[in-house]
């Protein structure tokens, strides 16, 4: 509780960058030492396929976690591109799912996994003639604070002076992310084909950290809803929608779900209180492997900005106030903090200032900026700050489920035979009631109890 | 060229000032001082990263959106049209700087009126369904009138108080309509002062189906300033001239303008009533401080 002489201080907390490591138990809460044994080199790497924007790769922290090999960007390209072959034109034999039956039944999604396969052929052009692929790191910035939080390894670099510790880990610093780079168009073959890629390269988790802009299932749906008889949603479409343009996003939601029931899909649920999720995070359902994901701060709270209404799980995140209707939580630390117009009754004792910290795009681009272009030409970094950001939403807390996810198998916790159901069902094991209320929070924990370092007082379980 | 290490050699703590490295490494050390610090030679980094202010930004959008495009827009319009109703044009005469100063003399009575609190997002996404319906309806031939009133209401202009009144803008009742130039002058700063209280978004950064007719401005949503200044005239008219026959269809006019707004993609239903509700617990407040402005008009009525 904040006395009166406090508010407006700013007084804010120093806390561990790794704390939502620490929460969910990955890392002793004393030492910093990772409660997991770790793969040998030699054992196949965790796969994780995250479809969002590009990724910084060269980032010190990341350069060990991005397989280069297998990274697509559908940017760009329609059959997508790879873009970190260097001078190497053709692509080598990669090994392929390639019988997967993901797409039977789906008559477009059929068409494209074949058109997928010709294009991930032996000696195929790595690129697509002199189209350049849509990875430039300085605009790869959503992406690299998700690749951080799932897999990022703790690293030393040469620093101006001296060596410099980077001591920041994902979840999971042992698996390996290959980056599925898209745009934001709503065309639903783009996607399509990035699920088909995921499924091809056999992903073992596959994390969409953002929302896909299907026109008809946008939030909240259109449909049941009419004005002087005619159904309101393709009266107010900015651009009409074909048949043929429905029939493939109804084939993609079919093939999301049809895809998480080999391998999890885990999907943020959104920054906007969504009582159902964003799609499709939203098709989340205990018969299939999506997994929609809600967050929570460091207080053992839920979120400002999330639902946790049919979430499948919650994971930690940062907050925001909230000053309407169903709660009024403010950050009385705040120096523009106005106690007026505040009810007595009030949540801002649930606020939390922390933030989730993740690799961010070095340089002057990125979430944190520098005043440098980049390291010096031998690789010597002039400064770290830029390499790290807050970021929170239920984008970050997709990212560590993901990452959860991919510790599991990892270390051998989730058998490699293990399904999307499965994988779920797993995860749902090893979560833990956080108790909120008249609320119930399901929160994955590797070891131990739920830490909530921002919490007034020790949790004590539900 | 990086090497792993292990985690137990360091950590990062994060600061109000900015990341420090924490450790038994030979590298890290000092604290540093503002601006970019030198990798190497210190342990803190500067405040240029981790920038608490960039990232109140974000988390002050209390609306819990975390999109920051949108929160950019936000401030991208707020240098223009910043008060879309505020007063302007020949008849604004002056600011009216001796009735602000009654007004903020009165601030306690004004300042915390318990209008309702703004819906949640949920809430606030069921009626943008309301507002695509009008979207399209606008367009339509039935409601083609209002698109011309919307454009005319987007700036101050008396037409729509003075038509019930049987006047037009320019007649002879000049303290009727200096009257009115200054409860839309003093409203004005009070709405906006609720409307940064709440920082509800704008209908379609809620809802991108929607397609405002008028460009947003610059300031949150709750509550509805047309609404409130609207009803404030039509509140305080009433008090001045119960009797007259137009008092209650100023309060039509109030409701036309107000809810055009909503037509125009602007405003949620539930911020006109906010506005409403604002302006009646307010009329007392706008009678005390225009008094002698309110006597000045009743006279050319009598």
């Amino acid at each position: 509780m904040t006395t009166s002489s406090q508010i407006g201080q700013e007084n804010y907390p120093d806390y561990d960058a790794l704390w939502h490591l620490k929460t969910i138990g990955v890392l002793d809460q004393g030492c910093n030492r990772p409660d997991f044994t770790p793969p040998c080199d030699t054992e196949k790497k965790t796969r994780v396929a995250v479809i969002d924007t590009s990724v910084a790769v060269d980032h010190p922290n990341l350069a060990e976690a991005i397989n280069e090999q297998l990274a697509i960007d559908l940017f760009s390209t329609r059959l997508g591109s790879f873009p970190y072959y260097g001078d190497v034109d053709k692509l080598g034999a990669l090994e392929l799912n390639a019988t997967t039956q993901v797409a039977d039944g789906l008559t477009h999604s059929s068409r494209l996994l074949a058109e997928l396969n010709d294009r991930l052929c032996h000696g195929e052009p790595t690129r697509v003639g002199t189209i350049r692929p849509a990875v430039a790191p300085e605009f790869s910035v959503h992406g690299t604070a998700i690749a951080g939080l799932v897999g990022a390894r703790p690293c030393k670099v040469d620093g101006v002076e001296n060596t410099l510790m980077l001591p920041y880990a994902g979840v999971d610093p042992t698996c390996e992310i290959v980056p599925i780079s898209t745009n934001f168009d709503p065309d639903p073959e783009q996607m399509i084909l990035a699920f088909l890629y995921a499924e091809l390269i056999d992903a073992d988790v596959i994390l969409l950290p953002r929302i896909i802009p299907d026109p008809i299932r946008t939030q909240p749906e259109l449909s049941g809803h009419s004005v002087n008889g005619q159904e309101l949603g393709p009266l107010v479409a900015p651009c009409p929608v074909t048949a043929e343009q429905e029939a493939m996003w109804s084939e993609l939601a079919e093939l999301i779900v049809a895809v998480s029931m080999k391998r999890p899909v885990v999907c943020a649920a959104g920054n906007a209180n969504e009582e159902f999720a964003i799609y499709p995070a939203n098709l989340a359902t205990e018969h299939n492997g999506i997994i929609s994901v809600g967050a929570m701060n460091s207080k053992g709270y839920r979120s400002g900005y999330s639902d946790a209404r049919n979430t499948t799980v919650m994971a930690p995140s940062n907050d925001s106030e909230v000053f309407d209707r169903t709660e009024v939580r403010l950050d009385e630390q705040d120096r523009d903090y106005d106690g007026v117009g505040v009810p007595e009754k009030n949540s801002n004792h649930k606020f939390s200032s922390f933030e989730i910290i993740s690799t961010d795009v070095p340089g002057r681009f990125g979430y944190a900026s520098s005043p440098y272009e980049n390291e010096l030409s031998d690789d010597t970094l002039r400064e770290f700050g830029s390499y790290f950001c807050q970021f929170g939403g239920t984008s970050a807390a997709s990212a560590i489920v993901a990452g959860f996810l991919a510790l599991g198998r990892s270390s051998g916790n989730l058998g490699t035979d293990a399904d999307g159901l499965a994988a779920k069902n797993w995860l749902l094991s090893k979560c833990q009631i956080v108790a909120e209320d008249d609320m119930q929070h399901l929160l994955p924990v590797w070891s131990g109890t739920p830490y909530f370092p921002n919490a007034t007082q020790e949790y004590l379980g539900a | 060229m990086s090497t792993p290490i292990d985690l137990k050699d360091a950590k990062f703590i994060v600061t109000p000032l900015g990341l420090k490295i924490e450790g038994s490494s030979d590298a890290q050390g000092e604290a540093g001082t503002g601006g970019a610090a030198a990798a190497g030679s210190s342990g803190v980094l500067s405040a240029l990263s981790l920038n608490r202010n960039r990232n109140r930004n974000r988390n002050r959008n209390r609306n819990r959106n975390r999109n920051r495009n949108r929160n950019r827009n936000r401030n991208r319009n707020r240098n223009r049209n910043r008060d879309d109703f505020a007063p302007g044009g020949s008849a604004s005469l002056q600011e009216p700087w001796k009735e602000r100063e009654k007004l903020h003399a009165l601030l306690p009575e004004w300042i915390n009126l318990p209008i309702d609190l703004p819906p949640s997002p949920e809430q606030l996404r069921r009626e943008a369904i309301e507002l695509l319906k009008k979207q399209h309806l606008l367009h339509t031939p039935e409601h083609a009138m209002r698109q011309g009133e919307i454009l005319t209401e987007a700036s101050l202009e008396l037409s729509g108080y003075l038509w019930p009144l049987g006047l037009e803008e320019g007649s002879s009742f000049v303290a009727t309509e200096t009257l009115f130039h200054l409860i839309l002058a003093l409203t004005d700063e009070i709405g906006l002062r609720y409307k940064s209280r709440f920082e509800v978004l704008r209908p379609n950064q809620v809802e991108p189906r929607l397609r405002p007719f008028l460009p947003n401005p610059g300031h949150a949503s709750y509550p509805s300033n047309h609404s409130f200044q609207s009803f404030s005239i039509a509140f305080i008219f009433s008090r001045m001239l119960p009797e007259h026959p137009a008092s209650s269809e100023l309060f039509h006019s109030a409701r036309r303008i107000a809810e055009n707004r909503e037509w125009a993609g602007l405003h949620y239903a539930s911020d006109t009533r906010a506005g409403y509700q604002l302006a009646r617990m307010v009329a007392p407040i706008l009678e005390d401080v225009c008094k002698e402005q309110m006597l000045d008009a009743v006279s050319e009525w009598l």
